[in-house]
């Protein structure tokens, strides 16, 4: 794909397969999705290893569906050397998940969302 | 679909594996039930072939990467495997040498995880199919957890099963991917049984949903746990941070609802 003009944006498979399997500085950009929970935080760090390994552009963690202090405690710890977005719990995203609608369409001023904007700005796609 | 049909096995053990998509609960149930199987007093070996990890945690088993190593298996011959165990070890060997110990005397197999490329856990990878592939069936109770999705799933690999769990929660996404992994038992292979696990149900509708787009009952339906959820956040097993909680409980009758399912159900019945 040769368009300048356009921002593919792809969701790969759950753990760090395909990424293991892209081209050398295949993207410009890695988005990793983690909870806070420690089987999450662990597989994050693999695929944060393979991305950085593989030269895989910017690599910025976003961690999801974080509720309280604990969780984000427990993020910070184990992201403190990151670009980090945190993603509050929000029970939007349950409701547009169980809909089976996008959340921007179900609610697009819900916090979940609201926080994902930053995420676009980390990325450097707001002025594309 | 109808009800499953009790088993006209002739074997003693079970063999169970768990599929569904990511973040169903595959994991989380998978290990639970292994576990409360193991206090009834049953050998019991949890097998993952999930190679991110995921089973331990839910186990509560205190390793989380116990690979096989690779100088277990040499190049296969003629019309073998790429990669075959070594002549000097078998199912049994392998499994007394490398599977971890964990709670409630639950024995626990996976091949390794994932660090960096593939490739590098191919050999693990044969020699752990070759060994679930040839264990006795008399001695362990093998309950199985595989990666999220359909991928490892339709091509074979819950092949050791007889009876599949299909994990599924009520979002739409969870359904979609369940409908596809219900085709599980057209396949030639595929297990003789195929039950219905709701998850994560936060009320009755939940568990209606999903039946009705399935066309399946429910064997069991589990529901939102908060505090195994917030056990799972701290990496704590669902019977360690929970053990009289929700979660425990419909799992243990998830329990009684597949040996039912066996010809010796009433003597491993809770």
């Amino acid at each position: 794909m040769n368009d300048e003009a356009t921002t593919v944006v792809a969701d790969l498979e759950a753990g760090i397969g395909t990424l293991t399997r892209l081209d050398a500085a295949a993207v410009d950009a890695t988005v990793v999705v983690v909870e806070p929970t420690l089987r999450s935080i662990d597989v994050a760090r693999r695929a944060i290893a393979v991305a950085d390994e593989q030269r895989q552009g910017r690599v910025v963690v976003v961690a999801n569906k974080v509720s309280d202090d604990d969780d984000r405690a427990r993020i910070d710890e184990a992201f403190e050397d990151r670009v980090l977005i945190v993603v509050p719990e929000d029970p939007a995203i349950d409701v547009a998940d169980r809909l089976g609608l996008s959340p921007v369409d179900h609610e697009p001023q819900a916090p979940a969302v609201a926080a994902l904007e930053s995420l676009v700005d980390a990325l450097g796609l707001a002025s594309v | 679909m109808e009800e499953p049909m009790p088993l006209a096995d002739s074997s003693s053990m079970m063999r169970v594996a768990f599929v569904g998509k990511g973040g169903a609960g595959k994991s989380t149930i998978a290990g639970t039930f292994a576990r409360l199987l193991a206090r009834r007093g049953q050998p019991v070996l949890a097998l993952d072939s999930d190679p991110m990890p995921g089973m331990p945690y839910a186990l509560g088993v205190a390793v989380d990467d116990c690979p096989i190593p690779d100088d277990v298996v040499v190049s296969g011959g003629e019309g073998e495997p790429r990669w075959v165990l070594r002549s000097d070890l078998d199912a049994a060997a392998i499994v007394d040498r490398y599977a971890a110990e964990g709670p409630d005397g639950v024995r626990y197999l996976q091949f390794g995880n994932l660090w960096g490329h593939v490739v590098r856990l191919q050999k693990a990878q044969h020699a752990w199919s070759q060994v679930v592939a040839e264990l006795d069936r008399d001695q362990w109770h093998l309950v199985g957890d595989l990666p999220g999705g359909t991928r490892q799933a339709m091509f074979g690999w819950a092949r050791y099963a007889d009876t599949v769990c299909l994990v599924v929660e009520s979002t739409v996404k969870s359904m979609h991917t369940a409908a596809r992994l219900l085709t599980l038992s057209q396949a030639k292979w595929g297990p003789s049984s195929l039950v219905l696990v709701v998850n994560k149900a936060c009320d009755d509708s939940d568990a209606a949903r999903i039946c009705e787009r399935l066309e399946l009952p429910a064997a069991a339906v589990v529901p939102h746990d908060p505090e195994a959820g917030r056990g799972d956040r701290r990496g704590a097993a669902p019977l360690d941070a929970a053990p009289d909680g929700a979660l425990a409980h419909a799992v243990d009758a998830l329990v009684d609802r597949v040996v039912s399912l066996y010809s010796f159900g009433e003597e491993v019945a809770g």
